[in-house]
C-alpha cells in the first residue's frame, strides 16, 4: 500500500460539486453555472482516475485514510469505467437536459437537482470502487441506490416514480442480504485476526483468508451473491432493473446499466477473490456460473419480446451481466480476464446505445418501437450510431463486445463446458434477432408522412461519436495499459501472485507474465495457484 | 503487437481489404448523388490492386499483422489459391458495382429506386470483407470476416425494406450466425490446443483434434454455402436487389463457406478420412435435394438459388474427396469456385436485366428473348451452358476435374464411386433441365413482356458482355493459374 492523496481527491471532487449544487438555492444558480460545475466535476474525475491508473501501472497501490480507501488494478479498472462512461454520459446530459428544459419536461429547479445528484451518484459509485473497508463497501452500494433513485424519478411522472419506488425497495431489501454477508465475513475475521480492527479491511482479510472458517464463508458468499447480485441485476432479483433503467433520463440509464451494475459486480468480485483464497474456487464458481447462466437465458427471452426500446436495452444489460458472471464462474486466468474485459466493453457499448435511445426519445418523443420508424432518413447520424451500437452489442466484429464474448467462449471450451457454451451462444443468437428487429423496424423503414427531417443537436452527437470510436478501437486492439490492468486484476482475483513466470493464455493482450508476479507481491502464494499456472504452461 | 506488412505483395493484400472499407466511410460522409461513382471508383481501385497482386505474384508469402509472442491473431497469407479466389471476388464485386449504377434507378420496372448510400457502402464493405477473408491466415480472422459478411448480407438483402425482405435478411443473418458457432469452436479449440490462431497450426494437431477442428469449420462452411441443414436462408435471400443476389450467390457469401473449408484442408497437412466422409455425404444429400427443388421453380431467381445450392454442393464434394488423396479434385473444386463465380454472376445479372427491362423474371412469361434482346439471349444461353457444364464453357472443365478425381479415389472405396455416380447423374439432369428452359425462353416469337421491354442500360450491357467472355475463358485462366 502506498499512501496517496488521489483516492481522497477523486471522492472529494464529485462530493463537493454535488453538495455545492444541491445546497445552493435555485434562484442563485443559472443553468449555465450548473452545467459548468457538472463538467468540471466529471472532467476532474476522469483525470484523477487516469492518474490513479498510471500510479497502479507504475506498481503502486494508492491508499488513504488508514487503508480504508485502497486502489489496485482491479479497482482501477472500475474507476476508469466510472470516469470514462461518467464523462461521456455527463457530456451527453448537457444537450439532453437542455432539450428537456425547452420541452418543459423539467424546470430549472429539477435541472439543478439532476446535476447535483449526477455528481452524488458518481461519488457513491467511486466510493464503492475505492473502498477497502468491507462495511464501507456495503454502505457505498446502498448509497448508490439512494443517489440514483432521485435521478430515476426526476420526471416526477407516475410511471417514473413507481419505477424509482420499486428500485429503492427491491434493492434495499436485496442489499440487506449483502449486509448479512458482510457482517458474517467481518465477524469471522474479527474472531481469527490478531488485530480485530484489521478484520474490516479487504486487504488484510485477503492476506489471512486461510484462517477464516470455511462453512461460515460459504454462507456469507451466498448472502453476498444474492444481495449484491440484486444490485448487479443477476437472476433472480433483476425485476427492478428494466423499470428503473427505462424510466430514468437516457444518460442516467447509460450510467445505471453501463456503470452501476459493474460496481455491484465489483463488490461481488472482491468477495469472490476472498472466497478463492479461503475455500478454493469450486464453490463460488459453481454458484456464480449457475446464476449467470440463468440470467443470460431468462434475459435473452424477455429481451426478445419487449416492445419498448429502453426496456429492451435494460434486459440486454441483465444478459450481459449474466455473461460476465459466467466468465467469472468459469474461472481460470482466461475466464476472469475475459469477464473483466467484457465489463469494460459492455459499459462502453451500452452507454452508446442508451444515449442513442435518448436521441430517439428526443426525436420522436416516444420509446415505443412500434412508433419509431425511419430513423436513418429522419436523423441519419443518430441512426448510424444506433446501428453501430446495436451491431456491437449483438457481438459482431469488428466491435469490442465480440472480442470479450469470444474470450469467455474460449474459456468455457477450455474449462470443458461444451454444451453450456453452445447453449449460451444460441441464446445470444436470440439477442441478435432482437437487435435486428430494432434496426429493421426503427432505424430503417419509411418514416411517417409529416415527420420532420433533421438530426438532434451536436452536443448529443459528439459524445456518442466518441463512444462509438472507443467501441471500435477496443474491438481492433485492446490498448496495452488496459490489457496490463486486466491481466494484473485477474491475477489479483485468482491470487496467482506467485514468483513463477506465468505464461497464461491472456498474454494474448501483452506479455505481462513477469510483471504480474511482481505487482501482486503483497498477496500470498498458494499451492493451488501454482498448480493452476503449471497446468496453463502445459496446455500452452 | 500490431506490425505493418513489409513486402510489396502483402502490403497490397492489406490494401485490397482496407480500401473498400475506406470507400464505405467516404460514401457515408458525402451526399447521396456521389455514392454510386465513389463506390465504382473504390471498387475499380481494388480490382487494380488485385490484378497487380496476381501479376506480381511469385512465391507464397505470409505475414503476421497482429500477434503476441507466438500467438498469431491476424495475418495475411498469399498463395495460388487465395490470389485466384481474391481476384474473382474483387473483380465480380466491381462488375456488380458497375451493374448497380444501371440497375438501381427510377427506370427499373420491377423495383424503381434511387440508389441509396446504404447500398453502395455495404457493397464496398462486402468486397473488403471478402478480400480480408480470402487473405486472412488465422481462424479468428476468418470468423471476423465471416460475421462481417453476414452483417453486410443482412443489410443488402433487406435493402428494399419490405417486411418480407427484412424477414429474409434476418433469416440469412441468424442462420449463418448459428453456423458461425462452428468457427467459434474451431478458433477456440485451435487456440487451446496450439496457443495460436494460425490456420496452418491445424497441421500440428493430433488426428482426433484435427478432425474436431475441421468438422467445426465444416459446420460453419455449410452455413455460409447454404448446404443442408442450413440451406433455408438462400432461396429467401432472393428478396435482395438482383445485383446483390448475384454477388451473394456467385462470388461472396456462399463462397465464404467453401473457401474456409478449402483453406482448412489445405493447411491441415492431410485431413482424417472422417472429415471427407461427413463432407461427401452431406454434399451428396444437398446435391439431390437441390436438384429436386429445381423442378417446381418458375421464378428465374429461385431456380438459380437452388442451382447455387447444388453447385456449391459439387464444390464441397470435390473438396471432401480430396481428403482421400486426390489433388485433382481439390484443384477442380478451387477452379469451380472461380468458374461458378463468373457463370452464376452472369446468370443472375441476365435475370436482373430482364426484370429491369421487362418487369418480370417469371420464366413462363419470358419467351423469344433472342430476337428482341440478342445480348441478353446470348448471355442467358452462355450462363446456362456454363452452369450445366457444357464444353467449351468454363463449368465443364472444373466439374470434369472433380469427377476425374472422384473416379480416381473411387477405385478404393465403392461408396465413393456411388457418390460420384450420383453427382454425375445430377450434372446430366441439370443440363437437361436447363436445356428445357433454354429452349422455351430463348428462341421463338417474343412474349408480351419481352416485346414491350425497355432498352437495356449501357453499364448493364458492358457488364454482361464482359461476363459472357469470362464464362468461356475463366476455366482456362484457372487451369493455367493452378497449373
Amino acid at each position: 500500500m502506498t499512501p496517496s492523496l488521489l483516492p481522497i481527491l477523486i471522492l472529494i471532487v464529485p462530493l463537493v460539486a454535488a453538495l455545492g449544487l444541491l445546497l445552493t438555492p435555485t434562484r442563485n444558480l443559472t443553468t449555465r453555472t450548473c452545467e459548468g460545475v457538472h463538467i468540471g466535476s466529471i472532467v476532474l474525475i476522469v483525470l484523477l482516475s487516469l492518474g490513479l491508473a498510471a500510479s497502479v501501472l507504475a506498481g503502486n497501490h494508492p491508499s488513504s485514510l488508514g487503508g480504508w480507501l485502497y486502489v489496485d488494478a482491479l479497482g482501477v479498472i472500475f474507476l476508469l469505467i466510472i470516469g470514462v462512461v461518467g464523462l461521456m454520459t455527463g457530456l451527453y446530459s448537457i444537450g439532453y437536459i437542455r432539450h428537456d428544459l425547452e420541452e418543459g419536461l423539467l424546470d430549472a429547479h429539477r435541472v439543478k437537482i439532476y446535476y447535483g445528484f449526477f455528481s452524488l451518484f458518481l461519488f457513491t459509485m467511486l466510493l464503492s470502487a475505492t473502498a477497502n473497508n468491507i462495511v464501507m463497501m456495503w454502505v457505498a452500494v446502498e448509497a448508490t441506490t439512494l443517489g440514483s433513485a432521485f435521478l430515476v424519478g426526476i420526471y416526477g411522472q407516475k410511471s417514473s416514480l413507481e419505477a424509482a419506488w420499486k428500485y429503492v425497495i427491491i434493492c434495499t431489501v436485496g442489499v440487506a442480504f449483502g449486509l448479512y454477508g458482510t457482517v458474517l465475513v467481518f465477524a469471522n475475521g474479527a474472531e481469527v485476526l490478531s488485530d480485530p480492527h484489521q478484520a474490516v479491511l479487504w486487504t488484510s482479510l485477503a492476506e489471512n483468508a486461510k484462517l477464516l472458517d470455511p462453512s461460515l464463508m460459504k454462507i456469507a458468499f451466498v448472502f453476498v451473491l444474492v444481495g449484491f447480485g440484486t444490485k448487479a441485476g443477476l437472476f433472480p432479483m433483476y425485476a427492478w432493473l428494466p423499470d428503473a433503467h427505462s424510466e430514468a433520463p437516457s444518460p442516467v440509464s447509460g450510467l445505471l446499466s453501463g456503470v452501476l451494475l459493474k460496481c455491484a459486480l465489483f463488490v461481488i468480485i472482491r468477495y469472490y477473490a476472498l472466497m478463492i483464497r479461503s475455500i478454493g474456487p469450486e464453490f463460488p464458481q459453481t454458484l456464480i456460473l449457475v446464476l449467470g447462466t440463468l440470467s443470460v437465458i431468462v434475459a435473452a427471452m424477455l429481451f426478445y419480446v419487449q416492445k419498448d426500446l429502453k426496456r429492451k436495452l435494460a434486459y440486454s444489460s441483465v444478459e450481459h451481466v449474466g455473461f460476465i458472471a459466467v466468465g467469472l464462474g468459469l474461472g481460470g486466468p482466461l475466464g476472469v480476464a475475459a469477464a473483466l474485459l467484457h465489463s469494460i466493453n459492455h459499459s462502453l457499448a451500452k452507454a452508446l446505445l442508451f444515449c442513442g435511445s435518448g436521441n430517439v426519445v428526443m426525436k420522436y418523443g416516444t420509446r415505443d418501437l412500434g412508433k419509431v420508424k425511419g430513423m436513418l432518413r429522419l436523423a441519419p447520424a443518430s441512426g448510424v450510431l444506433l446501428m453501430v451500437g446495436a451491431l456491437a452489442l449483438s457481438g459482431f466484429p469488428p466491435f469490442n463486445v465480440f472480442v470479450s464474448e469470444f474470450m469467455i467462449f474460449t474459456a468455457g471450451i477450455k474449462a470443458g463446458y461444451w454444451i453450456l457454451m453452445l447453449v449460451l451462444l444460441g441464446f445470444f443468437t436470440v439477442t441478435i434477432a432482437g437487435f435486428v428487429q430494432i434496426i429493421s423496424g426503427s432505424v430503417l423503414g419509411k418514416p411517417e408522412e409529416n415527420a420532420k427531417v433533421g438530426d438532434v443537436g451536436k452536443q448529443t452527437l459528439i459524445p456518442l461519436g466518441i463512444l462509438a470510436a472507443m467501441v471500435l478501437i477496443m474491438g481492433f486492439a485492446v490498448p496495452t495499459p488496459i490489457a496490463r490492468l486486466v491481466s494484473q486484476a485477474s491475477a489479483i482475483v485468482l491470487d496467482s501472485g506467485d514468483p513463477i513466470v506465468v505464461k497464461a493464455p491472456w498474454s494474448l493482450f501483452g506479455n505481462e507474465e513477469a510483471t504480474v508476479a511482481e505487482k501482486a507481491g503483497n498477496l500470498i502464494v498458494t499451492p493451488a495457484a501454482a498448480a493452476e499456472t503449471a497446468q496453463n504452461t502445459e496446455t500452452k | 503487437m500490431i506490425t505493418l506488412p513489409t513486402t510489396f505483395l502483402t502490403f497490397l493484400a492489406l490494401a485490397a481489404t482496407l480500401v473498400p472499407f475506406i470507400g464505405a466511410v467516404v460514401i457515408a460522409s458525402l451526399p447521396r448523388e456521389h455514392a454510386k461513382w465513389i463506390c465504382h471508383g473504390f471498387a475499380a481501385v481494388t480490382v487494380v490492386i488485385a490484378l497487380v497482386i496476381a501479376f506480381a505474384f511469385g512465391n507464397d508469402s505470409h505475414v503476421v499483422l497482429i500477434g503476441f509472442g507466438d500467438t498469431e491473431v491476424l495475418g495475411l497469407t498469399l498463395d495460388r489459391v487465395s490470389v485466384l479466389v481474391a481476384l474473382a471476388v474483387i473483380s465480380i464485386g466491381y462488375l456488380v458495382a458497375l451493374y448497380s449504377i444501371g440497375y438501381l434507378n427510377e427506370g427499373n420496372r420491377e423495383h424503381p429506386d434511387i440508389g441509396r448510400r446504404r447500398f453502395y457502402a455495404f457493397l464496398l464493405v462486402f468486397i473488403g470483407a471478402m478480400a480480408g477473408l480470402v487473405f486472412t491466415s488465422t481462424v479468428i480472422g476468418q470468423l471476423v470476416f465471416f460475421e462481417i459478411t453476414g452483417a453486410c448480407s443482412w443489410a443488402l438483402i433487406g435493402y428494399y425494406e419490405t417486411p418480407k425482405a427484412l424477414r429474409s435478411a434476418a433469416k440469412a443473418l441468424l442462420v449463418t450466425h448459428i453456423a458461425s458457432i462452428g468457427l467459434y469452436v474451431a478458433a477456440a479449440l485451435l487456440f487451446i490446443f496450439t496457443g495460436t490462431f494460425a490456420v496452418t497450426a491445424i497441421a500440428t494437431l493430433t488426428a482426433s483434434q484435427k478432425a474436431i477442428v475441421l468438422l467445426a469449420i465444416l459446420v460453419a462452411a455449410w452455413g455460409k454455402s447454404a448446404q443442408l441443414p442450413f440451406h433455408m436462408w438462400l432461396p429467401d435471400a432472393m428478396e435482395a436487389p438482383t445485383p446483390v443476389s448475384a454477388y451473394l450467390h456467385a462470388a461472396s457469401m456462399v463462397k465464404v463457406g467453401v473457401y474456409i473449408f478449402a483453406r482448412g484442408l489445405l493447411s491441415s497437412g492431410g485431413a482424417p478420412e472422417i472429415v471427407g466422409w461427413v463432407g461427401c455425404t452431406m454434399a451428396i444429400i444437398t446435391l439431390v435435394y437441390g436438384f429436386v427443388m429445381y423442378l417446381p421453380q418458375i421464378d428465374m431467381k429461385r431456380l438459380l438459388a437452388y442451382s447455387t445450392i447444388t453447385q456449391l454442393a459439387t464444390i464441397m464434394f470435390g473438396l471432401s474427396i480430396s481428403v482421400f488423396g486426390s489433388d485433382l479434385a481439390f484443384k477442380g473444386a478451387i477452379a469451380h469456385i472461380f468458374n461458378h463465380a463468373f457463370g452464376k454472376t452472369l446468370f443472375f445479372l441476365v435475370a436482373g436485366a430482364l426484370s429491369y427491362t421487362a418487369g418480370t423474371r417469371m420464366l413462363p412469361q419470358l419467351r423469344g428473348i433472342l430476337s428482341k434482346k440478342p445480348l441478353l439471349g446470348i448471355g442467358f444461353a452462355c450462363a446456362a451452358m456454363a452452369i450445366a457444364g457444357v464444353p467449351p464453357f468454363s463449368g465443364f472443365f472444373s466439374k470434369f476435374a472433380i469427377f476425374a478425381g472422384g473416379f480416381e479415389v473411387g477405385k478404393d472405396h465403392w461408396l465413393l464411386m456411388v457418390f460420384v455416380a450420383i453427382a454425375l447423374l445430377e450434372s446430366v439432369a441439370t443440363f437437361a433441365w436447363f436445356l428445357k428452359w433454354l429452349g422455351q425462353c430463348i428462341p421463338g416469337k417474343p412474349s408480351e413482356a419481352i416485346a414491350n421491354a425497355a432498352p437495356t442500360p449501357f453499364t448493364i450491357q458492358v457488364v454482361i458482355t464482359v461476363l459472357i467472355v469470362m464464362s468461356v475463358c475463366s476455366s482456362f485462366i484457372a487451369a493455367w493459374w493452378l497449373g
